[in-house]
């Protein structure tokens, strides 16, 4: 990206919501065709207003036919324009969002084959996805009728000017102020406040997280009472906060509403003959008029400034979501690489931390797995099962020694390569709300319907599916909800058996399942991964397992243990 | 799943009701500020009308008295309590809105914890706390915007109508038909667009959680290699929700369109008719048109102030569509009527000193009728200070007797009792003294380890909470913490190992010293050394009284005392005594 070279430390997110700008650069026409369109809406507004004031105040003047049949024509002229103009605006803004969205998802992904999403909660990630939807308001609240007064205010003082400079210059400053000093003044505070109150409801969200959760330690220790006290209290804090912000909105909106009367006001006192020089009254009742429109235009600026702050707090939350290397560092992997051969995993005095500040994982840990070797690797909890397939899958890199796939270096191999020849089932493996079909595709998306219906009789799961009422097409809730625990679990592992990856890394993946559930669907692993490498990390053996080898995690390192 | 449009309309219309009292003030400042705009209105129609006759008339007094200063400085005065009135209006809407919700949030929060564990079996605590955090937040707009402008959009326009009828009746005519249109539009194109998305709802909201749950589940999708194709998928999908959307807009604006197209007739009929009239009677050097001019002017000035809150009521009409979605949540939620307590609470006549004896005698139980008995005729004692071991599979009904003993539900039928009182006549709160409970997984609060342990029992003393460590083998873990017992666990916080959480709880159990100890498979999830480990613990936990614990078959050999096989809800074998 060119515009990387931005600095972040820019005034308030500005700099964070200019290269959301510059990701919508393909869609520069339709955006610039909806500003346009929305101020020649509001040119035709305005000579609406001003001359059916004009046509009334000029009656004397003889102008009855030309502004008569000027009004005609503009009042059908304007509803037509602001329909159209609301359809371009709005079609331009989602296409925009359609593609930050899709930006935002590659920018996660990306970050993810860091290992930054591996161990993120999925619930600050659905925090992020409303931040996206927040920039919603950019486009339409912010930059149309921004631009709109950049057109407003030389117009009407160059139309105020006719009339009287001292006037044109006050009128002109007034919408100045309410169009771009206000709002910004309203974005400043608005982004200070934002900031605690996004605090504030985090806390919410995890006092209440609390009390939902913990429902049964609450009933079973008497707790209600204490518990619901405590997330009264989090939301009182939040409550007022939104009150002063609520507060400080409306102020400032009347800020912006006083600029518009002192500018009427100032055209009133010329008009009446007051402080200005008396002006021309047809004049001085088209720039009343005028002024009017201006104000309706540039009125919503003051609360969209407020907007902005949220705006910004999100383009930067985003954009900070990112991965932290370039992306061209990623592309530094040579593609020229000969491509491995064979899949046997090894492992050579590697030191991992996941963290500079955090203990070592691991230190001096080596181990080797043939191919088509099924591998047991046993450790209690904390003695580093996960950050194992997290360094096997190159979510994380280790911080010396060497892994090495089919004898290459894992660092090396490009992104398709590693991927296409491991596969991964954990009890994390997200179940997606889509048909039974899209989930299973995703291991192999030119599966056929017999491909797909074997892997799962394979993991055991045909039966059920043929029982559903739409079969492979049935719809899956969120998170996999409407198949049981086990039969979830299931499909994941149809899902892993149908992708064609040599090595399946399988973390824990009957966590979970009580003992009977479990020890049947070790057994059906013990049939189904013929010929494929099969390395296993659990915490205990059930006994069903039929393994070639099992290796120890234990001190920071592994000790080969018996078959 | 279709959304019921019954229970949404009920709902609205009960929380307006309330909504509408809180409103009231925000309401009445509304018709104020109209109030003021008026005013506003006459001292411009007065202004300009001397000013135009002043000047048409070459710079003589021809139209009457200079009016000077006076609406000059009245309309300054009307502008300044306009924008005080337009604060307060704003800030009590707010506060309106807050209250509702604060009101609102309380009630769910009552059901979710009248309603208590059972409900975790239907609904997921994330769903609970998105529910009861965002979807109650975004009722802010339905609150503070919706139920205010919907009676503007009636009392302020009346206002104005009634005003001009006064000075100019023929415009205020004008005014009333084209503002009579609106609604009749608005319903036509309303419904126009309320068919369009009800087409597309469906299709519109799998589309919208399309996009969240890929990135809840972008780990799964990166490591199957899959990260362009979803992008992609990802595209296409969101180009459709974009063109769906746009379907429904394009009727939807006409509604809004046909508000602007009232807006421009008015005042162009106004303008014309007056422009005319003033002709014919010669305006401009008469006191005739001295008289009808401002007035003229006064009814068009007032045509923007009359169609306005008919404007806001139109945009805050999407508040009322976000009100829907969290309608019918939250009544998923209010359906089942919390159980009520029992009539006649009977104190249980024990104390620890004597233990607690608890028995089941034929009890049956099930969760959903369709799905058959979860529990079915399930009889037996436990007396007092002892150990029963229930084994079996998952699923078999362990945890829900545990759940039935802690009264979380109720049996059936058969009865529970404890010292030979009926479960169903204790209080639930001298119930929940009585018994300490510890499950697979201890739920971890956001907040210190201090705060964690000393949720059994607030009122703890340093010593006892001290004592309570030791005993859970805690204090080994927690010496090797920087902040030791004020180390921040939990959302946010430390992360603890399973075999430390376990601890935790039992610390808990033992500072809440009941006499009936419940354990629900305690060691689930833990590896063999940390479950022995934790066994031992819990041995010492168990001295002196009354337990039940559910556990797989290799590990209850760990505890000496009775034990009983279930499967599929049956006891199929019973046994007096093991001795370990």
């Amino acid at each position: 990206m060119s515009d990387g070279s931005i600095p972040s430390t820019g005034p308030a997110g500005l700099s964070a919501v200019l290269r959301i700008l510059a990701l919508w650069r393909r869609h520069a026409i339709g955006l610039a065709l909806g500003i346009v369109l929305s101020i020649v809406a509001f040119l035709a507004g305005l000579f609406l207003l001003a001359f059916s004031g004009f046509r009334l105040a000029g009656t004397g003047a003889g102008l009855i036919l030309a502004s008569g049949l000027l009004l005609r024509g503009l009042g059908a002229g304007r509803v037509l324009l602001r329909y159209f103009e609301r359809l371009a605006t709005h079609d331009a803004t989602f296409r925009a969002l359609a593609d930050l969205r899709v930006w935002f998802f590659r920018r996660v992904a990306r970050a993810s084959s860091g290992g930054l999403g591996f161990r993120r909660s999925g619930d600050l990630l659905s925090r992020l996805v409303a931040d996206v939807e927040a920039l919603d308001g950019l486009y339409l609240r912010i930059i149309v009728p921004l631009a709109g007064a950049v057109i407003a205010v030389p117009l009407l003082f160059l139309l105020a000017e006719r009339a009287d400079l001292g006037l044109a210059c006050t009128v002109a400053t007034l919408l100045v102020l309410s169009a771009f000093l206000l709002p910004s003044l309203a974005a400043r505070i608005v982004s200070r406040d934002s900031r605690a109150l996004s605090g504030a409801s985090a806390g919410l969200r995890i006092a209440v997280l609390d009390l939902v959760g913990g429902l049964r330690e609450i009933r079973a220790f008497n707790a209600e009472g204490r518990m619901l006290a405590g997330v009264q209290a989090r939301e009182a804090g939040l409550l007022s906060l939104q009150k002063r912000l609520a507060a400080r909105t409306a102020i400032a909106g009347a800020g912006a509403f006083l600029c518009q009367q002192m500018a009427i006001l100032a055209v009133l006192a010329a008009l009446a003959g007051l402080l200005f020089g008396r002006i021309q009254p047809i004049l001085g009742t088209l720039v009343l008029f005028a002024l009017l429109a201006a104000f309706e235009l540039v009125g919503g600026l003051t609360r969209a400034g407020a907007l902005a702050g949220n705006v910004a707090n999100a383009a930067q939350r985003v954009l900070d979501s990112g991965p932290d290397r370039q992306p061209d560092q990623e592309a530094a992997r040579r593609p020229g690489q000969p491509p491995a051969v064979g899949t046997a995993i090894s492992l050579r005095d590697v030191a991992f931390r996941w963290q500079a500040d955090r203990p070592l994982v691991f230190e001096h840990l080596s181990l080797d797995i043939q191919q088509g070797a099924r591998v047991a690797i046993l450790g209690p909890s904390g003695s580093g099962k996960s950050s194992l397939a997290a360094l096997l899958l190159r979510i994380a890199a280790p911080q010396s020694g060497r892994i090495t796939l089919g004898g290459l270096d894992l660092a090396d191999l490009d992104e398709t390569a590693l991927r296409t020849r491991m596969s991964w089932l954990s009890q994390s493996t997200h179940l997606f709300a889509d048909t039974i079909r899209a989930n299973l595709l995703l291991g192999r998306p030119d599966a056929t319907d017999a491909e797909l219906w074997e892997a799962l009789d394979q993991a055991q799961l045909g039966d059920t599916v043929r029982d559903l009422p739409e079969q492979l097409d049935s719809w899956l809730g969120e998170g996999g909800a409407g198949l049981s625990g086990g039969q979830a679990r299931r499909l994941a592992l149809a899902r892993t058996l149908l992708s064609q990856a040599p090595i399946l890394i399988l973390d824990e993946p009957a966590a979970g399942l009580d003992a009977q559930t479990e020890q049947a669907f070790l057994s059906t692993l013990n049939q189904v991964t013929g010929g494929r490498t099969v390395i296993l990390i659990t915490h205990r053996l059930t006994g069903v397992e039929r393994l070639d080898r099992i290796w120890r995690l234990a001190g920071k390192t592994a000790a080969a243990a018996a078959a | 799943m279709k959304p019921d449009r019954t229970i949404v309309r009920a709902w609205s219309k009960a929380q307006s009701r309330i909504g509408r009292k809180q409103a009231t003030p925000s309401i009445l400042l509304g018709l104020v500020g109209t109030g003021l705009a008026i005013g506003q209105a006459w001292c411009i129609a007065v202004i300009l009308a001397h000013a135009l006759a002043f000047g048409l008339a070459g710079g003589t007094t021809g139209g009457g008295v200079a009016p000077g200063w006076r609406p000059v400085l009245l309309f300054a005065l009307l502008a300044l309590a306009r924008a005080l009135v337009q604060v307060g209006q704003e800030t009590r809407a707010a506060s309106a809105a807050a209250a509702s919700r604060r009101r609102l949030r309380g009630e769910t929060l009552t059901a979710i914890v009248g309603l208590g564990p059972a409900l975790l079996r239907r609904e997921t605590a994330g769903g609970l706390t998105a529910l009861v955090v965002d979807r109650i937040e975004a009722l802010d707009g339905f609150f503070g915007r919706w139920i205010p402008a919907a009676s503007l959009a009636i009392l302020s326009p009346a206002a104005v109508l009634a005003v001009v009828w006064f000075v100019q009746p023929r415009a205020a005519l004008v005014l009333l038909l084209c503002g009579l249109a609106v609604p009749v539009s608005q319903a036509v194109f309303g419904i126009g667009a309320a068919v369009a998305s009800r087409q597309q709802f469906t299709a519109m909201a799998r589309l919208q959680s399309r996009f969240l749950d890929r990135i809840r589940g972008i780990s799964t999708i990166v490591l199957a290699g899959r990260a362009d194709d979803e992008a992609a998928r990802l595209g296409v999908a969101a180009d459709e929700l974009r063109r769906r959307t746009m379907r429904v807009l394009r009727v939807a604006f006409l509604s809004s369109a046909a508000l602007d197209c009232a807006f421009a007739i008015a005042l162009v009929v106004i303008a014309l008719l007056d422009g005319r009239a003033l002709l014919a009677g010669g305006a401009t050097t008469s006191w005739v048109g001295a008289l009808l001019l401002p007035r003229s002017l006064f009814a068009l000035i007032l045509v923007p102030e009359f169609f306005a809150p008919l404007r806001t009521f139109a945009l805050a009409y999407q508040d009322r569509m976000q009100a829907a979605g969290a309608a019918e949540a939250l009544d998923r939620l209010a359906a089942p009527e919390p159980a009520a307590l029992p009539a006649s609470a009977e104190a249980v006549r024990t104390v620890a000193a004597h233990g607690v004896t608890v028995a089941f005698e034929n009890v049956s139980f099930s969760w959903d009728r369709t799905r058959g008995p979860a529990i079915e005729d399930v009889s037996f004692r436990i007396p007092a200070n002892e150990t029963m071991v229930l084994v079996g599979p998952s699923g078999c009904g362990k945890s829900t007797l545990i759940e039935m003993l802690l009264g979380f539900v109720a049996p059936d039928s058969g009865r529970i009792t404890i010292n030979g009182a009926d479960l169903a006549s204790i209080v639930p709160q001298a119930l929940s003294q009585m018994s300490a409970w510890i499950g697979q997984r201890p739920l971890l609060f956001a907040g210190t380890i201090r705060d964690n342990v000393l949720f059994a029992r607030p009122d703890a003393t340093a010593e006892q909470l001290e004592a309570a460590i030791r005993a859970a083998s805690l204090d080994g873990f927690v010496a090797t913490l920087a902040d030791g017992l004020d180390t921040r666990i939990g959302e946010g916080g430390y992360g603890l190992s399973g075999g430390q959480a376990q601890r935790v709880a039992i610390a808990r159990a033992f500072l809440r010293n009941a006499p009936l100890l419940l354990l629900d498979e305690p060691t689930a999830h833990l590896d063999p050394v940390t479950e022995r480990e934790i066994f031992d613990s819990l041995k010492r936990l168990a001295i002196g009284r009354t337990v039940l614990l559910a556990s797989h078959s290799s590990a209850a050999h760990a505890f000496s005392g009775r034990r009983i096989d279930l499967l599929q809800g049956r006891m199929i074998h019973a046994q007096t005594a093991v001795s370990a």
